[in-house]
């Protein structure tokens, strides 16, 4: 729907040169932080690529192991200890039931990072099986798909994860299931493009021409090389999603107490702004360090293959 | 070309009235109902006898098909009904709510615009050095701070200790900079980003090592070429950023306390307050199909390429 | 006539518990009021359906407070009834027939004369509802029968029985007056401000929907309540409610100097509030404090030994040293200190763990291989929805698991949609526990919380849910029907008594705070004060230099 259909695009403009850049159908998230194509200057940030996958390293090992960053409980609260400022015992200070604050951090990278990670598999994988159905078989199959997706792309995405978060009950999963269902949508229109424009390549013809079957040419050629944006925008989308879930938090969606969830963090770090704005500033810039760390390694991800 | 278009403006009805059906089936699954959320509300203090009256009086319990039938009938003809919550009819809520919306989200999107424009130009102007690569991540860290977050904040340094800008009772555009600014800071990032890779592109071709050739200044190419160019992407982007806006709107209405589609659109979730949300969800959907379909149909006026083409086909 | 013996009862418990408002309130008076300026008050939550049974909720509550007048007033400081728009009134002995005589020349703010006819047309709608008007029934009027205009200025209202909470009920948020424009109106229509007609002392100037409303003073008005030392018209010149639902832009408004008042301040935020020269005004409510309530038809509550070794696993001052402040004093009862007919068990609230954990051994609930206790291989595992408007609820509620926690009992708190909530909520096998508060300055008020015909917060077979197997106490029942319907007063406050006891020895709530309604204001502004159960009128209110 956005633009001209992907498909009438390839059908009418042969000449991929001049409009190249509108070409992906889902400009508007592929394109941040996606690849410059023609950009031909030296890359002059790769510090920031090394403090990005530091971030990232130091997020995961949060995750994997948090009992090595911190010896504090990030559930049971210190009686007494209630809404203490950062200090030397309290590197971030404490919440309103005495927890610790950077505890609580560190225990909510497992739930936010691999809420993220199942929200965007849950995209990909419906997605990229839609595309590839869609953009492969055509016709009618293709236009039913297509109509589809415009329909899940019109219904604001707030409201549709809201109203799927009401339908499958509150918790860490199926706020990761309702925010992984709204990017089905632009997962199926990037790769759909992707594996028209591949199908229509000399090299697949080819492969059709010298008698491999539907399926072969599909697995061997088709999806290898449909995969190359796809494999940028995923991780794109794995920022996107914390940011998508934290906002759910916000608004009183997500994880129900006392899960130590980033975004619930935030969100009910913001009450007490008046008097501890430390229990809100500080997993804000976390989840932004995090999200700009996701990004920037999506873009190297992007220019690698190139 | 009027093949073309009578049969995208099929395909949006289409559109259109699948997201009626999928929001109203959506609605229907939903634990519960918004006559029982409201009037099991403890503050009323109903008995269940009573509670059982107003079910019938409403038909809460009647035939989901006729229901369907009933609602879509009623929309055809204009009538959105009345929010339960609320109290009064939804028009009169739309009507309340619809304006102040279009007006936040529109100059949050001419905001966002006149951003990623000057990220675009600034990031490409000569002789800045370290200061180059620090403009062209701004797009990155845009879209990397919740949106919530930054209302918030920019709440409480700009308002309350800086005291710059008040959020209870402003002037009737001084109360728009900070939402404006929350809601196209983020949204304005695609946007510099498509711009940048376009600029990029541009001055790889023949034509600008001509006109440079002949003496015009790196910066006299720019201007001309992001001027002339700027509305393309700005376009293009335009229908996908709408289900952005609006879900910026939900939330900047929220922490900012303004009146919109977006708040209203929470708490009509929240409350199951089906009229409200049947009448929202068909708003914004066939907000979006006429963008995309406005965007679309616009498109070839811009591009002469395109009109060519398509002119070839239709 | 028993009423001048009912008021000295009133009067003296009012003047024993002589409150915190009272002392905010009213004691800074002593400057002469002037007239004039608009009051910017920050509100929650927009108002939901304006329908006057409908004022209990708090954002309703603040606006009908302004708008309407009621028959009597309770004095906030004594609880006694006083005259307002009814100079005087009759109750025969079984208090099943009341007369009230009407005050001259009150009107409605469209001009139409509020007579005996009004307000008869107003108690037929809030004794018996409309049906065809979707108009539900008023929680505050029992056994209604029928009214009877006996004269322009005389009303009698006839009972099918005794109903002694009438009086008091008809100085309740729930019995505002309006026109009978405003009752002809269908139920779904009185969400609109302007379209509520009262007789107040500010009249409704125009709606921004869910954002905004602003209220005029009403220049004619002369009949405020008889024995206040206000007369006349309200000192300022508007209100604007303008809602505001982050908590953090509320009070950074009024710190900053954007607002005059506020609702809804946290405990946490008081101290920086009051630091800076602001003022918290914390209204008791009167009710039935903020408990955590049992459904005994869930098997896993269903003994009251469970419960009563919760109730003393719980610990009430770690919560309110914890979370609160001086103004949520700790509960002695299931009622506040301030409501009527309160008796102090606060020997039958002790925190007590290790007689918790031996009532907990006794009935069968050993501690299992991972701590949490078992009973027949079922876990005692518990679940809870948070209640948002009750104050810090989910920290609250947060706070008792991880005490209940030290017992080998797991508390799941849940944040739901309205949806879930209501439905999940009505079913004890997925409710087993709950909070709830309710406000109102009458006995009856535990009646309306715990009879199943009312709120029914145990959850007994025969109350609104069908999901209830079998649970009915008929004791308890017993007890709140003769609450409800006893016109001796000794007698009706011995009743309330017996029932405090019973529901803390059956163990089926355990109270935790009294809770007040939180508002802050600014410096400069004074007279502002509350109605029994701390809703604010703004009629004796005004701005001073600033």
């Amino acid at each position: 729907m956005t633009i001209l259909d992907t498909a009438e695009r390839h059908r009418n403009i042969d000449s991929p040169n001049p409009l190249d850049w509108i070409s992906p159908a889902p400009a508007a998230e592929e394109a941040v932080g996606a690849p410059a194509k023609v950009r031909a200057k030296p890359i002059l940030i790769q510090p920031g690529l090394v403090l990005a996958y530091i971030i990232l390293a130091v997020a995961l090992l949060w995750a994997v192991a948090p009992g090595l960053f911190t010896s504090y409980d990030p559930v049971q609260g210190l009686p007494g200890q209630q809404l203490k400022a950062p200090s030397a015992l309290h590197f971030l200070g404490t919440d309103a039931l005495g927890r610790d604050l950077y505890t609580r951090l560190v225990y909510g990278a497992l739930h936010s990072l691999s809420g993220a990670v199942a929200a965007v598999a849950i995209g990909l994988l419906v997605g990229t099986a839609l595309g590839v159905i869609a953009g492969s078989v055509g016709g009618w199959i293709d236009e039913v798909i297509m109509r589809l997706v415009d329909v899940l792309l019109s219904i604001p995405v707030l409201l549709l994860s809201l109203s799927i978060i009401i339908l499958l009950g509150f918790g860490t999963v199926n706020a990761a299931i309702a925010v992984g269902f709204t990017s089905i949508a632009s997962f199926a229109r990037l790769v759909r493009s992707e594996v028209v424009s591949v199908r229509r390549s000399e090299y697949v013809e080819a492969a059709f021409g010298s008698g491999g079957t539907f399926f072969k040419v599909l697995w061997r050629h088709v999806l290898p090389n449909s995969l190359t944006s796809v494999i940028a925008f995923t991780a794109l989308q794995v920022g996107s999603a914390i940011l998508q879930l934290s906002t759910l938090g916000f608004l009183g969606y997500g994880a129900p107490p006392p899960t130590p969830e980033w975004g619930l963090l935030i969100a009910e770090g913001r009450n007490y702004i008046a008097t501890a704005w430390w229990l809100t500033a500080a997993p804000g810039v976390v989840v932004v360090l995090v999200v700009l760390a996701v990004n920037r390694v999506s873009q190297a991800i992007g220019r690698a293959q190139q | 070309m009027a093949r073309y278009i009578f049969s995208r403006v099929g395909q949006a009805l289409l559109v259109l009235w699948a997201a009626f059906t999928i929001s109203f089936v959506l609605l229907q699954a939903m634990p519960g109902d918004a006559v029982l959320i409201k009037f099991q509300n403890p503050e009323y203090g109903l008995n269940a006898v009573q509670i059982a009256e107003i079910r019938a009086a409403y038909d809460a319990d009647g035939s989901v098909v006729l229901q369907y039938v009933h609602t879509i009938g009623n929309f055809l003809t204009g009538d959105f009904g009345y929010s339960l919550q609320a109290g009064v009819a939804v028009s009169a809520q739309l009507a309340a709510n619809l304006p102040s919306t279009i007006r936040l989200a529109g100059l949050a999107f001419a905001a966002a615009a006149l951003l990623a424009v000057i990220i675009a130009v600034l990031s490409n102007l000569p002789g800045l050095g370290r200061l180059r690569s620090f403009i062209q991540s701004l797009p990155s860290l845009f879209v990397s701070i919740p949106t919530f977050w930054l209302g918030i904040m920019l709440i409480q340094i700009f308002s309350f200790r800086l005291r710059l800008v008040p959020v209870i009772n402003p002037g009737e555009w001084e109360g728009l900079i900070l939402p404006v600014l929350t809601i196209a800071l983020p949204v304005s990032a695609p946007m510099a980003q498509i711009l940048l890779r376009n600029i990029d592109e541009v001055l790889t071709r023949p034509f600008v090592s001509v006109a440079r050739a002949k003496g015009a200044s790196h910066t006299f190419v720019l201007w001309r070429h992001v001027a002339k160019n700027a509305l393309l992407p700005v376009l293009t982007v335009a229908g996908v950023l709408f289900g952005e806006l609006l879900a910026g709107a939900v939330i900047t209405e929220t922490v900012f306390g303004l009146n919109g589609i977006g708040s209203l659109a929470e708490q009509a979730v929240n409350f199951q307050d089906v009229a409200v949300l049947q009448a929202i969800v068909v708003i914004s959907a066939a907000a979006f199909v006429t963008i995309n379909l406005a965007v679309d149909l616009l498109y070839p006026v811009l591009d002469p390429r395109l009109k060519a083409k398509l002119g070839g086909v239709a | 006539m028993g009423l001048s013996g009912k008021f000295k009862a009133a009067t003296v418990i009012g003047a024993v518990l002589l409150s915190l408002l009272s002392s905010a309130a009213f004691g800074e008076d002593a400057a002469k009021p002037t007239q004039g300026g608009t009051l910017i008050y920050l509100e929650q939550q927009p108002h939901t359906n304006l329908y006057p049974p409908a004022g209990g909720f708090y954002p309703n509550g603040g606006v009908l407070n302004q708008i309407t007048d009621k028959l009597t007033f309770q004095n906030p400081k004594t609880l006694e009834i006083e005259p307002w728009i009814a100079e005087s009134w009759t109750v025969n002995d079984n208090a099943s027939e009341y007369i009230f005589k009407l005050r001259k020349g009150v009107t409605f703010s469209d001009g139409s004369p509020l007579d005996a006819n009004a307000v008869a047309k107003n108690f037929d709608t809030f004794g018996l509802g409309n049906k065809e008007l979707k108009q539900p029934v008023s929680e505050v009027i029992n056994n209604y029968d029928r009214s009877e205009v006996i004269d322009p200025l005389t009303v009698k209202f006839y009972f099918k029985k005794s109903s002694p909470g009438f009086l008091q009920g008809t100085s309740v948020i729930g019995s505002g007056l309006v026109s009978l424009a405003t009752l002809a109106l269908p139920f779904e229509q009185l969400g609109d401000a302007t379209k509520i007609v009262g007789s107040g002392p500010f009249v409704v100037e125009s709606e921004t929907l869910g954002k905004e409303l602003s209220l005029k003073v009403r220049e004619d008005y002369t009949w405020g309540p008889a024995k206040i030392e206000h007369q006349g018209r309200a000192y300022l010149d508007g209100i604007k409610y303008v809602i505001t639902g982050e908590d953090s832009v509320r009070i950074g408004a009024l710190l900053s100097g954007q607002a005059d008042f506020i609702r809804q301040v946290q405990a946490y935020d008081e101290a920086q509030v009051e630091g800076q020269g602001y003022k918290i005004y914390a209204a008791p409510t009167r009710g039935v404090n903020n408990s955590v309530v049992f459904r005994p038809d869930n098997p896993l509550v269903a003994d009251v030994r469970v419960r009563q070794a919760l109730l003393h696993g719980t610990n009430a001052h770690e919560i309110i040293s914890t979370l609160f402040s001086a103004n949520y004093p700790q509960a002695k009862s299931i009622v506040a200190s301030t409501a009527q007919g309160y008796v102090d068990l606060s020997s039958k609230l002790t925190f007590d763990p290790a007689k918790a954990a031996k009532l907990l051994d006794e009935a069968g609930w050993t501690p299992g291989a991972n701590g949490i206790r078992e009973k027949d291989g079922l876990p005692l595992v518990l679940t809870a929805y948070e209640s948002p408007p009750q104050p810090q609820n989910k920290a609250t509620l947060q706070l008792v698991s991880q005490q209940w926690a030290r017992l080998g009992v797991t508390l799941n708190v849940l944040a739901g949609d309205a949806g879930s909530r209501t439905v999940d909520d009505l079913d004890p096998a997925k409710t087993p526990v709950s909070p709830a508060m309710v406000g109102r300055a009458d006995p009856d008020v535990i009646k309306s919380q715990y009879y199943p015909k009312n709120r029914d917060v145990l959850r007994q077979k025969g109350g609104p849910s069908d999901k209830v197997k079998s649970f009915v106490d008929d004791k308890l029942n017993g007890l709140l029907e003769a609450l409800s319907s006893e016109p001796n007063r000794e007698k009706r406050l011995q009743i309330a008594s017996e029932v405090q006891t019973y529901v803390l020895d059956q163990a089926y709530a355990i109270p935790i705070f009294e809770e007040p309604q939180a508002y802050a204001g600014a410096p400069y502004l004074q007279g502002v004060d509350f109605e029994a159960v701390g809703r604010p009128r703004f009629y004796s209110t005004w701005l001073a230099e600033h």
